[in-house]
Order: structure tokens, then sequence, then C-alpha cells
């Protein structure tokens, strides 16, 4: 299925595409004339950036999760629930799909996201075999899912809005409702920051690296 | 429709060719024009370059009008209350944000009140006033300086996620007090609907070609 010729890349001809547009211009306009944007080849300082987002996010993980993310007090009982409290409480209750719910929004997309950018990054750097096709779906999943992690900050919310009776029960909230929040948009950032063009960047490097330079024998 | 007549199909600025580049693998294209309903995708890794979409300035300005309508009794009509021994408390979106601002998590509070009301409000404000000019062939003062930020808000929108988080909520609720839902929280959910359609209602590059040639 591979075309005969070599695809014409914007890169080789010194065109960018405009972040914010999408308009094609030649790079040395530096700013984009139909929208007024900053022009870049690659995004800037790309996997910096990520990496540098990436190592934070993970700092805040784990407060995110030891920490409780809110305080229950019912009739002076003091309570503290951290996200997998949470999830435990409603399993107990037999209330599977929500337990699975807080389960995959909360614990397991953000370890996915965290581990699919560095290996993202990893890739893009040439430390693994950089596989557009399958990490291309990868990225665009993590890009996707990231925001649903969001859910348990939300609940917080809702319940410290709904429930204040008083001395009977009140709900505040916890140190780790603003270090989940903190994972949740730095990995944001730190998808929106990764280029997925550097992974075909690192492939055509490599198959560049790999053709051997042509020889008379055979023909 | 009379004035679908008034309404031109996806056009192309003056002048040269309008190569596309695909931002997932910088290949460039032609970017030929495709029929309304169809879409462009890119020949070395096939993902979406642009789609023409079927009246795109008319569903969005009609869905981001709706979405407005939608926040407005939002805000207006009582979204959640509960009723525990003979106390009732109501939830709102200004009172989700407001309660952790006043419980001292100032930074979580104002991340809520962004990710369901100021990015949304400012996507739907935008959206319309972006294309509700470009009905009739105008561009609207700054509106290549909004649509540029139209793009960048977009992630920040989060209604349907804080729309999962009530559904927790509930679940976590339902046994120890009566809740009632009100006129508001349906209006979310309608809104969640016009949100996501206005959203998807126009390609980026139509938009901007419009934008384009409403300028020259």
């Amino acid at each position: 299925m591979s075309p005969p010729t070599p695809l014409p890349r914007a890169i080789d001809q010194g065109l960018a595409n405009c972040e914010i547009c999408g308009k094609i211009t030649p790079v040395v306009a530096c700013r984009c004339p139909r929208c007024g944007a900053a022009l870049h080849l690659r995004k800037p300082a790309s996997l910096q950036r990520s990496v540098a987002l990436l190592v934070a996010a993970c700092a805040l993980y784990l407060p995110a999760n030891l920490l409780p993310i809110m305080t229950i007090s019912e009739l002076g009982d003091v309570m503290a629930s951290t996200i997998l409290e949470g999830m435990v409480e409603f399993w107990h209750r037999q209330a599977y799909p929500i337990a699975i719910v807080i389960f995959v929004a909360s614990i397991l997309i953000p370890i996915i996201k965290i581990v699919a950018l560095v290996w993202l990054c990893a890739a893009a750097s040439g430390k693994v075999h950089p596989s557009p096709r399958i990490l291309g779906r990868i990225y665009w999943f993590t890009e996707l899912l990231g925001r649903w992690s969001m859910v348990d900050i939300f609940v917080v919310s809702i319940l410290v809005a709904l429930v204040q009776f008083g001395a009977y029960m009140t709900v505040t909230p916890g140190p780790g409702a603003l270090a989940f929040a903190g994972v949740v948009v730095l990995t944001m950032f730190a998808a929106m920051s990764f280029d997925p063009r550097l992974l075909w960047d690192r492939l055509e490097i490599m198959k560049a690296a790999e053709t051997p330079p042509p020889t008379l024998d055979h023909e | 429709m009379k004035r679908q007549a008034s309404i031109t199909p996806w056009p192309k600025p003056t002048g040269g060719p309008h190569p596309v580049a695909c931002h997932f693998c910088d290949t460039l294209h032609e970017g030929s024009a495709v029929p309304e309903g169809s879409a462009a995708r890119c020949r070395r890794c096939g993902v979406l370059l642009y789609q023409n979409r079927p009246a795109s300035l008319v569903r969005v300005t009609a869905f981001s009008l709706a979405a407005l309508i939608l926040m407005a009794m939002v805000n207006m009509f009582p979204f959640l209350s509960m009723e525990a021994n003979g106390i009732k408390t109501e939830l709102s979106l200004l009172r989700a944000a407001s309660e952790l601002i006043r419980e001292g998590s100032v930074t979580i509070g104002w991340c809520v009140a962004g990710f369901t009301i100021i990015a949304p409000l400012m996507m739907a404000c935008s959206m319309l006033y972006v294309c509700g000019p470009l009905l009739r062939g105008r561009a609207a003062p700054g509106a290549r300086y909004v649509a540029s930020w139209l793009g960048r808000t977009e992630p920040w929108n989060m209604i349907e996620v804080f729309l999962l988080g009530v559904l927790v909520s509930l679940m976590k609720l339902g046994k120890m007090a009566e809740l009632h839902f009100g006129v508001g929280f349906w209006a979310f959910a309608a809104l969640m609907v016009c949100m996501a359609a206005a959203v998807a209602g126009i390609d980026r590059n139509e938009l901007w070609d419009r934008l384009e040639v409403a300028a020259e």
C-alpha cells in the first residue's frame, strides 16, 4: 500500500502548520498571517516541557492518593477519606458500577496517562522504537481521556456544597484534592505540549540510518 | 429555507494553493475541497485532516445560542436540592465553586468555576460572536482574536465530566437523604448536548477559511 514516491513533508519545505488556525505558511514569516499566532515547525521544546510537566505530575501523584480528598464529620465523628477509600466504600456497598467508574477515572486513567506520555517521550527521543501508528493511537487516547479524571474533584465540590447540615453532618475539602487536581491539570498540559510529529521525525532518522548507501552490486 | 441560498458552501480564500499539513505526521496535502458531509484523511497516517460539515454555520450559531439560554436556565432554576433532618441544602454550579473557596480551597474552587462556568460561557459566547455574523458573510470586529482563543479554551470545558460527578455524588448520598432534581439539572444535561453539538458543528479549517474570505 506504500506509495511509490515519498510523501512530501511540510518541514522539508520550511513550511509551518499554524497550531491555531491550520494555515500553511513559510516558517520565516514568524507569525501566522491569518490568526497572528507564533509559527513553529515543531512545538517549541516539546519533549523538555512534556517531561518536566510529567515529573511534576508524578511528584504530586503520591500526595494525591495518600492525603484525604475530603473530610466528613458526622455527629462529631471526623472521618478523612482518600480516593481509594471512597472507591472501596462503594465496593463494599455493592455499588460495583460506580466503584469501577471511580477506579477507572481516578486511579487507572492518571497512571495510564503518565505511563503513556513517558513512553511517547522515550519513543520520540529514540530510546524505544517509535511506531507512530500505535503510539499515535495512544496519544489520541490520552488526550481524550485526560479530562475525565477531574470527576473526583467535582464530586468533592458537589458534596461540599450539598452536605452542610451543621453539627449533624458536614463535608470539607482535604489537601489531597489540590494535589489530585494538580496531577490532572499537569498531565493535560504535558499531553498538549507533546508533539506527535516528533515520532515520525524519529522514524525518518532511523530509516535514513538503516538504509545502506546505494551499491551497484545487484543491478 | 429561503436564506439557505445566501449561505455559501465552504469558500476558499483567493490566491495561491491552500495546502494542508497533517498535524500528526506533517505530510503536506493539496487541501482540495470535499463535498458536504465527507472528510479528507491523511495519506500517510490516516488521521482526519478536515471535514466539510453540513450546514456548519447554522448549526454552530443555533446550538451556541441554545447553550447560552440553557446556561441562564441552569443558574436561574434550582439544580439539585437535598433534605436531611429537616434541613434543606441546594446545589448550583456557582455554589459548587464558591463553597470550596469559602472553605479555603481557593485554587480548586477557581478550577471548578473555570471548568464548569467560565470555559463553557466563553466558548458559547465566542462561537456565537464569530459564527453569527459569518452567516451573512461578515466578520465581527476582532473575530480572529476571539476565534484563536476558542481552540485554546476547548479542552478546559468539562461540563460532561461535571455531570458524571453529579451522578457519582448521587450514588454517594442516595441512602442518607432525600434528593430533588430541579429544572436546572435537566437544563444542564441539555446544555452538555448543545455544547458538544456546537463544538462538533464546524471544522477549524472551514471556520478560518470563512473568516479569511469575510475579511477580504
